[in-house]
């Protein structure tokens, strides 16, 4: 009945209210009318019965009060004041607005990446907080090191262990899809049959294969397309059932579809196909792989714990499987270690593989970059704060003058706060657009080359965003409270700027401080990776990898004699070779920043080569040093004449020769590789040091080249030199794949590409750290401005006095920026401190870059200072331009 | 004139007031006022700013209606008249004052 009544009365609200006035107007007219009957002149009465009737705007408000739920009539009439106010004062709404839309877009782009990579579970698993990745340990020579990966491995664990319910084999493998020239490598998951149980995502098309087709000795020949996979490759036709697909060595027959958005593990590297973990095992080892435990593959392990077991009790069960599988394997292979000697122990971790013992460094960068965003936000904030507060006070007459006009202080603490909250939600929008396009960036900086899911379309980021949006309001929307709070009605309705200075507040102030300092942070941070990113790129790595091309040859199980073998490459080299655009090409046997090649090193004279450090090599035909760019310090490079039953030679690098040879001509010299009873090679070149591993230095690490055609000249690939690698690529995929046999394929990737990775922390930090010392800095300066310039108008009449008093304008000017000056200047001494004490926690991340360098110091508060001088200046300079007669004449 | 000024009403007792006005009949909301003082010869008063409220919540509650018409002067005036509603709770809430009355005066005799 309440409810009906109180619809009935919201319905004709306007009615109601306008009743009400006519009410009170009534009973006003009755007082009067008895007070004349009384003999009271008319005048009187009137003063005399408004007296007694008393405020009637609190006496209407509280009567409506009484239908109003909670206050829905007053937080729309506050949004519209709200409205209005913002559009009074278009400078500080952008101002606002800008200053959120970036600390919440930047913390929104960041949280999208931070939730992938560590905090939502995979897509469709079943109660993932039950599932865990497996981590094995074993201690060999003192030292614990990760094992497994071999099939053999992982099914004795599935076998042994007892407290889970059920357990599965993964791994995720770049593999040749395809026959002939459309063959191109591909993301493909292997996994037992059990994976998909972990999930629910019943096929789209066909089914899932069984335990029985995942099982030694013939696991069958299948596979289980993705989705994006059956339509881009066969148009979602369901006739696709059936069909043959060579994949990788094997012929594979499609017997199903996953669902539209099912990643299995994988949500940054979507695979594109699923096949049984044992077929792909039996492909790669000979018959007796399920036992074979010098097999690995790279295969991990998830399971699922059962019910009531804990995550400890679940990690000692694994160990112990781990510990007889130890046994069995020492049982058929007694050099193997005992259980005993290994000291076998696992680790049953979150499924999310970031979360576990082993974290990629993206995610490790994501961790600390949210903390830089934060900082963004937190000075954001600040910001927001620090205008507001300086409006509330501007406002403090306007306050006052309402409150003696009857309005509640409930009303004007919610008229305040939906300002606040409608300033957030501009910020909050606009934000949105910023996180959009900065979550663009973010996955091109961390997640290079792959699939990118669309980062922040979803309900956990925009719960995340809007959380935030009403933590600023509810921000926004206090902060002025501190200033109705001690509001002096008296005070403030005679307060005119006659009263000069008024005390600048403590908490504005502080802001300030916050401010500054914490942009200093983010710039010294900023300075500190762009030095060490230019240190980086200044790197010589010994070699152009901007122009060279790598080529590999991916032979799918076709075997070829070793007579064929070398001719495929010799064939190929000179394909390459013919190819427009291509300058020089050669053979080699490993890539720089992607993998080695060691043997042991024998030198007459030298007891143990090895305690010198690691020694590795490329095996490379005659062009090779042409192709690579990578100088002949003394002698010659490998030339053509080098043929296998020539004399054998060998090239090494500066390090390498004056750390066996110190004070020694190097050339003319003999090692000999893999075993010191193989004839000597004798050093025909010095070539410069390369790079092999990695951008740091490598002191302990030693590059020497042999001609492939002594070696084994019927493996490796190919380096070629082009004019513009990019542009070569596909034209030499292409042109090279007509060569290779069977369903053998070619890849091509550049070389600056795989060595780009190894640059990329320092990159991603470079850019994160300038973009949001910059913001930051800006932010700053906003901040810095706004408090300036609106004391500037506070002391007007004070500045006024001293301009007629003789002041010079240029002393003003100084007495104003000095003020500004003066808090950035303690806010930058905050700021360095902080710094110098984070200084220990980045030094770490920065290449050849002392955390502490006071350059990078000076620099900052140099510009920081700057900034702030020009900041105070311009509202000093106004100040400057007052007409002190027209001043002293206001209010 | 009495020389002690209008008494503090006790808390809750206005809406009671209010609907024993209104039992007789209709009446506006000054009538309302008047009537109180004059049924307590001036010893209570009922501040305007209380009263409105006061009407709302009852309309709010349904034990008063509300109606416009004319007053004796002739000039628009809103009045209130009791619903059964109100009447039931009028009974109710004076019983209960009662009782507790004669329980403060129990306790004020035995003294």
């Amino acid at each position: 009945m309440r409810l009906a009544r109180r619809l009935a009365h919201w319905l004709r609200l306007s009615e109601v209210d306008v009743d009400l006035v006519d009410e009170l107007a009534f009973h006003r007219e009755m007082i009067e009318r008895d007070l004349v009957a009384r003999g009271m002149s008319p005048v009187d009465a009137r003063d005399a019965a408004r007296r007694t009737m008393g405020n009637e705007t609190i006496m209407r408000e509280e009567s409506r009060g009484v239908w109003i739920w909670p206050s829905l009539e007053a937080a729309w009439q506050d949004a519209r004041h709200a409205a209005l106010g913002l559009r009074r004062t278009p400078t500080f709404t952008a101002g606002v607005a800008l200053t959120l839309a970036l600390g919440i877009g930047a913390n929104t782009a960041m949280f999208s990446l931070v939730d992938r990579l560590l905090l939502r579970p995979p897509a469709h698993m079943i109660d993932p907080a039950m599932v865990h990745r497996v981590y094995l340990y074993k201690t060999v020579e003192g030292r614990e090191r990760s094992t497994g990966g071999q099939y053999a491995r992982y099914a004795d664990i599935a076998r042994w262990s007892t407290t889970f319910s059920s357990s599965a084999a993964f791994g995720l493998r770049k593999l040749g899809v395809g026959i002939g020239q459309d063959t191109r490598l591909e993301n493909v998951a292997l996994v037992s049959a059990g994976f998909f149980g972990f999930f629910d995502a019943p096929a789209a098309l066909g089914r899932y294969f069984t335990p029985r087709e995942d099982s030694p000795p013939e696991p069958a020949r299948v596979v289980v397309l993705s989705h994006g996979a059956w339509q881009r490759r066969f148009g979602g036709r369901a006739d696709v059932l059936g069909t043959r697909i060579q994949i990788d060595a094997l012929q594979y027959t499609v017997i199903g579809v996953a669902p539209d958005d099912f990643v299995g593990l994988w949500p940054f590297n979507p695979p594109m196909a699923f096949i049984p973990v044992t077929t792909y095992a039996s492909a790669h080892a000979g018959a007796d792989w399920p036992t074979n435990y010098g097999h690995a593959i790279g295969i991990g392990m998830i399971v699922r714990r059962k019910s009531g077991v804990t995550i400890a009790a679940a990690a000692a069960d694994l160990g112990a499987a781990l510990g007889r599988s130890f046994q069995a394997e020492h049982d058929a292979d007694p050099r193997s270690g005992l259980p005993t000697q290994l000291r076998p122990r696992a680790v049953a971790a979150p499924v999310l593989a970031d979360r576990g013992p082993e974290p990629s460094s993206i995610s490790r960068s994501a961790t600390w970059l949210s903390g830089v965003t934060l900082i963004v936000l937190l000075i954001a904030c600040a910001n927001v704060l620090n205008l507001i507060v300086a409006r509330a006070i501007a406002r403090r007459r306007e306050t006052a003058v309402r409150v003696a006009l009857g309005v509640s202080r409930r009303r004007l603490f919610g008229q305040l706060f939906t300002e606040g909250l409608v300033l957030a939600i501009i910020g909050g929008v606009l934000g949105m657009l910023v996180a959009i396009w900065g979550s663009g960036v973010l996955t091109t900086a961390f997640l290079p080359g792959r699939v990118r899911p669309s980062l922040i379309t979803d309900w956990r980021t925009l719960s995340v965003a809007v959380s935030m949006v009403l933590a600023v309001a509810v921000l926004a929307g206090l902060a002025p409270l501190i200033q109705i709070r001690r509001a002096d009605l008296t005070g403030d309705l005679k307060a005119s700027a006659r009263d000069g200075g008024h005390p600048r507040s403590r908490l504005r102030t502080g802001l300030l401080l916050l401010q500054s300092g914490l942009s200093v942070v983010l710039l010294v941070g900023a300075c500190l990776f762009v030095q060490s990113l230019r240190n980086v790129r200044h790197v010589r790595l010994g070699f152009d990898a901007d122009s060279v091309v790598e080529v590999d040859l991916n032979m799918r199980g076709v075997k070829l004699d070793s007579a064929a073998a070398v001719a495929l490459r010799l064939r190929l080299l000179d394909a390459a070779k013919g190819v427009p655009g291509v300058v020089h090409a050669t053979l080699q046997e490993s890539t720089p920043f992607d993998g080695e090649t060691s043997w042991p090193l024998f030198v007459s004279g030298i007891d143990s080569v090895r305690t010198l450090g690691e020694f590795d090599f490329n095996t490379v035909s005659a062009d090779y040093f042409a192709t690579m760019g990578t100088r002949i310090v003394r002698g010659r490079g490998i030339a053509s004449t080098d043929v296998e039953h020539g004399r054998l030679v060998a090239v090494v690098g500066q390090l390498m020769a004056n750390a066996l040879w110190p004070a020694k001509d190097p050339i003319g010299q003999c090692v000999r590789v893999a075993a010191d009873t193989l004839p000597c090679r004798y050093v025909v070149g010095v070539a410069e040091d390369i790079h092999s591993q990695s951008i740091d230095p490598e002191p302990a690490r030693f590059f020497y080249y042999l001609p492939a055609a002594q070696w084994h000249p019927q493996e490796g690939g190919l380096f070629v030199r082009g004019r513009d690698a990019t542009r070569l690529l596909e034209p030499l995929r292409s042109r090279l794949q007509r060569e290779m046999p069977g369903t053998a394929f070619i890849t091509v990737r550049r070389l600056g590409d795989i060595v780009g990775a190894a640059l990329r922390p320092w990159i991603v930090g470079a850019t994160v750290f300038s973009a949001f010392g910059a913001l930051a800095l800006v932010l700053a300066a906003i901040g810095l401005y706004s408090v300036v310039a609106y004391d500037v108008t506070q002391r007007k009449h004070d500045l006024g006095v001293r301009l007629a008093l003789g002041a010079s304008r240029s002393s003003l000017v100084g007495l104003v920026v000095a003020q500004g000056v003066r808090v950035s200047l303690a806010g930058v001494a905050i700021g360095c401190a902080i710094a110098a004490g984070a200084g220990r926690w980045l030094g770490p991340m920065l290449f050849e870059q002392r955390a502490s360098d006071p350059r990078v110091f000076a620099v900052v508060i140099g510009v920081v200072l700057v900034v702030a001088t020009v900041a105070s200046a311009v509202p000093a300079w106004q100040a400057a331009r007052l007409d002190p007669k027209s001043v002293l004449q206001a209010d | 004139m009495a020389t002690k000024g209008p008494a503090e009403l006790l808390p809750g007792t206005l809406d009671l007031l209010v609907l024993r006005t209104l039992v007789r009949g209709r009446m506006h909301g000054y009538g309302i006022a008047q009537r109180v003082k004059e049924l307590s010869n001036d010893v209570l008063a009922v501040g305007e700013s209380s009263l409105y409220p006061a009407l709302q919540r009852l309309l709010l509650d349904g034990y008063v209606a509300a109606e416009w018409g004319t007053s004796e002067n002739n000039r628009r005036a809103r009045y209130y008249v009791l619903t059964a509603a109100g009447r039931r709770q009028f009974a109710a809430e004076r019983d209960e004052f009662e009782r507790i009355v004669t329980a403060i005066q129990a306790v004020l005799q035995f003294a």
